[in-house]
């Protein structure tokens, strides 16, 4: 029995995922021998989140959790096979769903600058392009917008500008800038700095914070970056292989993982100290599952410390650990 | 010149490696000097273009030659100038002595064999090292192999075809030795049949198999997942004890570099501005591009330590800069720094800085 | 409401359209066969439509006039009065040569703009839409592509008459599927961009994202191809023409006089020869135009 996971009940919900779920289907051509053939590949399964206004929440998971498909089944890029995703009460997978409105108020910053920005446009057409289609505003009110973003990410000259001739940094702020121009509510940033140097890296974090100030943004950050879920957001969503293994706020989590996966994760990052060398003790065993043959139960299973034999044949629900913390665990004691 | 170990493995003096390119002639590398001895595990790091990957591809000597172009300096290891030989020569070193992995596994491996012969041909390179004192070259080795040997009929097992040569033991062991499980049924697999981190293990078994004084390791982890990373990470540092190497890593994670390396170089726009050990680095950082860095790593939430980026951005390399290049950037930059360049020196026992705020 | 004061590096770098410029001079500059291949087009061009213009104004700017017999002598060699001689009937050839020019060109340009645009939209349109939809305008292609060029052509030209509309309505039918093919190539490529899906957040429908994001990305992968091309169509104009199905005598047609001339091969070789040479300068000069803009546009 999979509960629901949220928060208090009177916080303000942005956005609401319910058992959302996204299948793959596989073209393996056309065998009438073979027989038992996995047929899906199962992405995402089963989420259920809450993202409060306001707030940001990281979605952190390696490759292959289905954190980036996560994204684009909220965007409705990629619409859901299953499961709901509401926004602002809206529910945007019954019945028709007028895009151009939904993205003036979510929008989104794609994974690698390179190619998130037309290497034929200008700066201001690429900022200006959300403006000009979702919005009827005149040509002077939409330049007025365009010129107010590029100065609010430090690109006021750059306007005429290619991205070929920009650094990754630049380009990945004018993706910030192109996707703020039209005031949304909601942001979802899909490894906003993987590509960048820690320098540069440091410099978007700052901006990120500072935006969401004064403009009032949710986020929703999909990172493998544990230090910048850590720096940047409220709320920690981890997923593992489709599912949401733990969730909750940021600070304990980190802490004090509980989910045995989650454990691993966050003593995997490197801290910037030789005197805390924490990688040497790792030990994890296996790989991550397939994602078109996943473990049965719970898929974590053959790789945990802990499993025993309930493991294998029941999923384990979310359930409430700690306030506001929730873990997918038949055993998330033994990690206190 | 700090080491406590006596024989230097490697030391570097006054590298300096040039590029043509479409915007003129970049500088990636200048006057570059360090040393290494034996059993040392050292990371090079830097944000992007400051030169590293520049430099540990001349060491291992596969700097595309031109648009590269070595102006000065010498690579001695062990005592011989690596520069100086003909590449005939040169090319016995490489892959034996100096061994190299790459950050993406998939492009150094060959997708069309499988990673048992793939081990196989670098364990024939070495012992064909041995048994005629010449090395052979890195490439064309499996032409040969496959046409000195019969082709074994397949057994039940699938065994690879070096198994009548009685090579499956060795292989099985290189495989064993980088900790991957079931090794026996990875010997049949195809590169692209694995993943990311098994296939970084391959590469480092296949490096290590030739036994090399000094393994070159370029991002190797960078794009790996960060339990994969963990992982891979610890297996280098146990290896280097136990096959008596010692470990170049260039990245540009300092937080990776701190976790398993004993001293730590930092390159900035192809100079080097500090050397140090690792610990002291971390506690007594004295160039102000490497303060700032380690400023910029965030850690803990942005509510209890705002992150400090550096202000500006690296100059272009195809522009000479007069004096220090990161004086536009520094906050303690004085007049002296603007018009004279900083020379690496050492200021502190085993503790060399390029910075003007210590000294000539 | 600015951001921390993060100085921006000052770089003065030319701004983009000074850098195209600039690199297409350095082409021309570098690149000898470049330079001889963009004279030649050049002079064809302009050869080609000061006739056109030149007929529309019921002027003439040929030396003598190309269809009138009797101007000279027939049979002369080529002499300073008649630059390419005379042929069997004392026309000019110099003036029918000149005079033809524009059919070729014409038909050829006529036709690779027919390529580009059906193919263009074909392929990228196929690419886009994935599926089923993809299958059947490729399995469409597929058929026109299978249409011989020679074949269909003579059956046109039996069945509708001779003429060089026509016979550029032949070509455009066959010409097309290449061009779709490499259009579908380049937009699967960009297909999944995040610049795609960024335009789709942008609230850009199908046709925008096609016209403004896809079509101009892989444009230039056309261009270098059609540039390439239209050599090739003026040799199979050329072709077509030899065999008699394109002009109706005694309008001139270089391929037409080649057919019309090679009795005089040995008698008098003047006549089959300039045609030819024109034909072959014709197919040269795009040639190594198209390959200079393939080494300079496509490497970059």
């Amino acid at each position: 029995m999979v509960s629901e996971v949220g928060d208090r009940p009177d916080d303000d919900v942005i956005l609401e995922t319910k058992n959302l779920s996204k299948y793959f289907p596989i073209r393996r051509g056309f065998n009438p021998f073979a027989r038992n053939q996995p047929r899906y590949i199962q992405a995402v399964s089963d989420v259920s989140m809450r993202i409060p206004r306001g707030k940001t929440v990281a979605v952190l998971g390696e490759s292959g959790c289905g954190k980036t498909t996560l994204a684009r089944t909220i965007t409705l890029l990629s619409p859901p096979t299953s499961g709901e995703v509401i926004f602002d009460g809206q529910n945007l997978t019954k019945g028709k769903v007028n895009l151009k409105d939904l993205y003036r108020r979510m929008q989104m910053v794609f994974q690698d600058p390179d190619s998130s920005l037309d290497p034929r446009f200008k700066v201001k057409d690429l900022v200006s392009e959300p403006c000009r289609r979702l919005l009827n505003n005149s040509r002077e009110e939409t330049q007025a917008m365009v010129m107010q973003s590029l100065k609010t990410v430090g690109l006021s000259d750059y306007a005429e500008r290619r991205p070929g001739h920009l650094s990754g940094g630049q380009k990945q702020r004018v993706a910030i800038a192109r996707a703020i121009a039209i005031r949304p509510e909601m942001v979802l940033l899909d490894e906003p700095t993987s590509a960048l140097d820690a320098s540069v890296q440091a410099q978007i974090l700052n901006l990120l914070i500072e935006l969401q100030k004064n403009y009032n943004l949710t986020y929703l950050i999909i990172t493998h970056n544990i230090s910048v879920a850590e720096y940047l957001s409220d709320m920690l969503v981890v997923m593992y292989a489709g599912n949401v293994i733990e969730y909750g706020p940021t600070g304990p989590i980190i802490a004090k993982p509980r989910h045995p996966y989650t454990v691993t994760l966050i003593s995997s990052a490197p801290i910037p100290n030789p005197r805390k060398r924490n990688l040497l003790n790792i030990e994890i065993k296996g790989e991550v599952p397939s994602a078109v043959n996943p473990p049965s139960g719970c898929k974590f299973h053959p790789r945990c410390p802990y499993a025993e034999k309930m493991c294998k044949e029941q999923i384990p629900g979310l359930r409430e650990i700690a306030p506001g913390h929730f873990v997918s665990c038949h055993f998330a004691e033994k990690t206190a | 010149m700090s080491s406590n170990r006596n024989r230097k493995l490697l030391a570097i003096s006054d590298l300096s490696i040039s590029f043509e390119s479409r915007q003129g002639t970049v500088l990636a590398v200048q006057k570059a000097s360090l040393e290494m001895g034996e059993n040392q595990f050292v990371a090079v790091v830097g944000e992007s273009g400051c030169g590293k990957s520049t430099l540990a591809l001349a060491i291992i000597g596969l700097l595309g030659i031109p648009p590269a172009k070595i102006e000065t300096g010498k690579i001695e290891y062990k005592s011989v100038d690596l520069l100086a030989l003909k590449e005939s020569d040169r090319r016995k070193y490489r892959g034996t002595e100096i061994a190299m992995i790459f950050q993406e596994p998939l492009t150094s491996l060959n997708p069309v064999y499988k990673i048992g012969d793939q081990i196989a041909e670098a364990i024939i390179v070495r012992e064909r090292r041995n048994e005629h004192g010449e090395g052979v070259g890195e490439t064309g080795i499996m032409q040969r192999a496959y046409s000195t040997k019969s082709v074994a009929a397949p057994s039940k097992l699938h065994l690879p075809r070096f198994a009548s040569k009685g090579l499956e033991p060795a292989i099985l062991d290189a495989l064993k030795r980088v900790r991957i499980a079931d090794p026996e049924e990875i010997i049949d697999r195809y590169p692209f049949e694995l993943s990311g981190g098994m296939r970084q293990r391959v590469m480092i078994a296949m490096a290590l198999s030739q036994k090399p004084a000094l393994l070159l390791a370029d991002e190797p982890t960078t794009a790996l997942d960060v339990t994969t990373q963990a992982q891979v990470l610890k297996l280098m540092k146990t290896l280097m004890s136990e096959v008596n190497t010692s470990i170049l890593l260039i990245t540009h994670d300092l937080a990776v570099a701190s976790q398993v390396a004993d001293r730590i170089i930092v390159m900035y726009a192809g100079d080097l501005v500090e050397d140090c050990d690792a610990f002291e680095l971390f506690s007594e950082p004295l160039h102000p591009y490497t303060v700032g860095l380690l400023a910029c790593i965030p850690s803990g939430s942005k509510n209890v330590a705002k992150l400090k980026p550096i202000p500006g951005s690296v100059l272009e390399l195809n522009k000479p800069t007069i004096g220090c290049k990161f004086a536009s950037r520094c906050a303690h930059a004085m007049n002296v720094c603007r018009e004279k360049k900083p020379v690496l020196a050492e200021v502190k026992q085993g503790h060399r800085v390029a910075c003007f705020l210590y000294g000539e | 409401m600015t951001s921390e004061s993060a100085k921006e590096e000052d770089t003065t770098r030319a701004s983009p359209t000074h850098e195209r410029l600039g690199t297409i001079l350095y082409a021309l500059r570098s690149n000898k066969g470049v330079l001889i291949g963009a004279s030649l087009v050049t002079l064809l061009i302009v050869t080609g439509l000061a006739v056109f213009i030149a007929g529309i104004l019921h002027g003439r700017i040929t030396p003598y006039n190309p269809i009138q017999q009797d101007v000279g002598p027939a049979l002369a060699a080529p002499s300073w009065a008649h630059l390419m001689g005379t042929d069997d009937l004392g026309r000019d050839v110099f003036s029918r040569v000149v005079a033809a020019t524009p059919n070729d060109l014409a038909v050829s340009f006529v036709v690779i703009a027919f390529s580009l645009i059906v193919g263009a939209f074909v392929g990228t349109y196929a690419a886009f839409r994935g599926g089923l939809v993809d299958e059947a305008l490729m399995r469409m292609t597929d058929i026109f592509f299978a249409i011989p060029a020679l074949v269909l052509a003579m059956a046109i030209g039996i069945a509708l008459g001779p003429g060089i509309t026509n016979m550029a309505i032949a070509l455009m039918i066959i010409w097309w599927p290449p061009y779709a093919r490499l259009a579908r190539g380049e937009a699967l490529k960009i297909a999944h961009q995040n610049y795609i899906e960024a335009a789709r957040m942008s609230g850009a429908g199908r046709l925008r994202i096609l016209l403004e994001h896809a079509l101009p990305n892989i444009s230039v992968t056309l261009l270098i191809y059609a540039s390439l091309d239209v050599g090739t169509v003026i040799l199979i104009y050329a072709g077509l023409s030899y065999l008699g199905l394109a002009v109706r005598p005694p309008s001139p047609d270089w391929g037409q006089m080649v057919s019309a001339y090679q009795d005089y091969t040995f008698s008098a070789p003047w006549l089959p020869l300039f045609p030819g040479i024109v034909i072959a300068l014709g197919v040269i000069g795009f040639s190594l135009l198209g390959d200079g803009l393939k080494d300079t546009l496509g490497a970059s």
